[in-house]
């Protein structure tokens, strides 16, 4: 027996949900930045345990303030998955109080936390980083452009799931 | 007198020399360009690139030197000839719509045939006895039949989550999961945005198909359908649909046992 999960990216603009989704569903990845407007909704048929488990993956456009996120989007979510950029503070400054107040208002959704573009962090200067507080957090560093630990991510997820 | 002559001619010679050679090379020089205007084609290749360079220039600038006063002099004309511009366009529309009329018609006489000529079937004899007992010519109720409103798919949706709890479909269609996801996403966000009390999306309209959509307490169905969708046919949809949900859908215990029940009332 088939069963299907929906699971949410989360997390700023530009911080590569829609390039997580893309690596995971059809191994591409692109550099060609394109602004996720309202929702997109794409599908993986996995098979984990002697179980065939459908993702249905919904990537939501990016925003800081999850409050502005229509609820509709989150509710029945099955997981969430919050991604931020390794190399943007921003996107994870808030992070703590908004995973909290996700775990608040969704306390039986499963939440993972993303640091993305791990193939970026030499490029950048990182020494004005305190990544030790964020690192604690965070379920899984991930490379969307090289494919780093997506595939784990979501198998992963995917057998929480279906356990 | 002959060596005065002579002299002159001698001194003209030294004199002058310089401006003979420069009148002969000037000369030849004439000649070669006059050669090249009297022969096209050897004109064609010196003026050629020059044109066609112009061209390019010109054909590249057009749109913003002369696009601006092309589309305000075409918006005076159509203005002030709008009579002129109905009588040339409409017997070419008029032509497209009893083209287009005539082909609908010969499909509907197609059909209307096919039906007629299995008048032996089962299905005809019931027609003419239904046409019969209730006092109705035969042919409308062929025609009656050919305009019904058809069902292509059901989707039985869980309501927040979108997830597909069950289906039913006549006819293959793209992936159902993505589908149900993707119109509960709209459905949400239509309901969302336009917040207008407790009002809820009800139809989706795309060319002549329709998509209703009855809403239960923890999901809702979805309905793909063909053609009119008038008060009558979402009177007696709405009766299936809360009969489906009495009889099936609250004792199902899996999408299977769900898409059955969907089979069960609306396969007939």
């Amino acid at each position: 027996m088939k069963v299907s999960k929906k699971i949410v990216l989360l997390g700023h603009y530009g911080v590569g949900k829609t390039s997580i989704i893309r690596q995971f569903v059809t191994n591409e990845f692109s550099t060609n930045y394109q602004v996720t407007i309202g929702v997109h909704i794409l599908k993986k048929e996995l098979h984990i345990k002697h179980k065939d488990i459908s993702l249905i993956l919904w990537d939501i456009e990016g925003t800081n303030d999850l409050e502005l996120i229509r609820s509709a989007y989150l509710l029945g979510s099955h997981a969430f998955i919050f991604a931020y950029d390794l190399c943007r503070p921003n996107t994870y400054n808030q992070l703590l109080k908004q995973i909290e107040s996700l775990k608040q208002k969704y306390p039986k959704t499963i939440c993972k936390v993303v640091g993305n573009k791990l193939d970026l962090i030499d490029t950048v200067d990182t020494t004005s980083i305190d990544y030790k507080t964020i690192l604690e957090h965070t379920d899984y560093l991930t490379s969307a452009k090289t494919g780093e630990n997506i595939e784990r991510l979501f198998n992963d997820l995917a057998t929480n799931l279906v356990l | 007198m002959q060596s005065q002559d002579y002299k002159i001619e001698e001194l003209q010679r030294l004199l002058l020399q310089k401006e003979r050679d420069d009148i002969n090379a000037l000369k030849k020089e004439l000649e070669a360009l006059l050669y090249i205007i009297d022969n096209e084609k050897q004109l064609e290749k010196k003026v050629a690139p020059i044109i066609s360079k112009h061209l390019n220039a010109y054909t590249k600038e057009m749109p913003s030197t002369l696009g601006p006063t092309i589309t305000k002099t075409l918006k005076t004309e159509i203005e002030n000839s709008k009579d002129s511009i109905i009588d040339v366009l409409y017997p070419i529309i008029g032509k497209l719509i009893k083209r287009y009329i005539q082909q609908e018609f010969l499909k509907l006489s197609e059909k209307i045939n096919q039906q007629v000529s299995r008048r032996l079937s089962i299905k005809g004899i019931t027609r003419k006895l239904k046409a019969f007992v209730i006092g109705v010519k035969e042919e409308d109720i062929i025609i009656t039949s050919l305009s019904e409103t058809k069902i292509q798919e059901i989707f039985v949706i869980e309501k927040f989550s979108g997830i597909l709890k069950g289906s039913f479909s006549k006819s293959k269609t793209i992936d159902k999961e993505s589908l149900s996801a993707m119109l509960t996403a709209i459905k949400a966000f239509a309901e969302d945005a336009l917040k207008n009390g407790t009002d809820q999306l009800e139809v989706i309209e795309y060319g002549s198909d329709k998509i209703y959509i009855q809403n239960f307490g923890t999901y809702y169905v979805a309905v793909v359908l063909y053609g009119v969708l008038d008060t009558n046919y979402k009177e007696i949809l709405e009766r299936q649909l809360f009969s489906f949900s009495k009889k099936y859908y609250r004792d199902s215990s899996s999408n299977s046992e769900i898409s059955k029940g969907l089979d069960k009332i609306f396969n007939t």
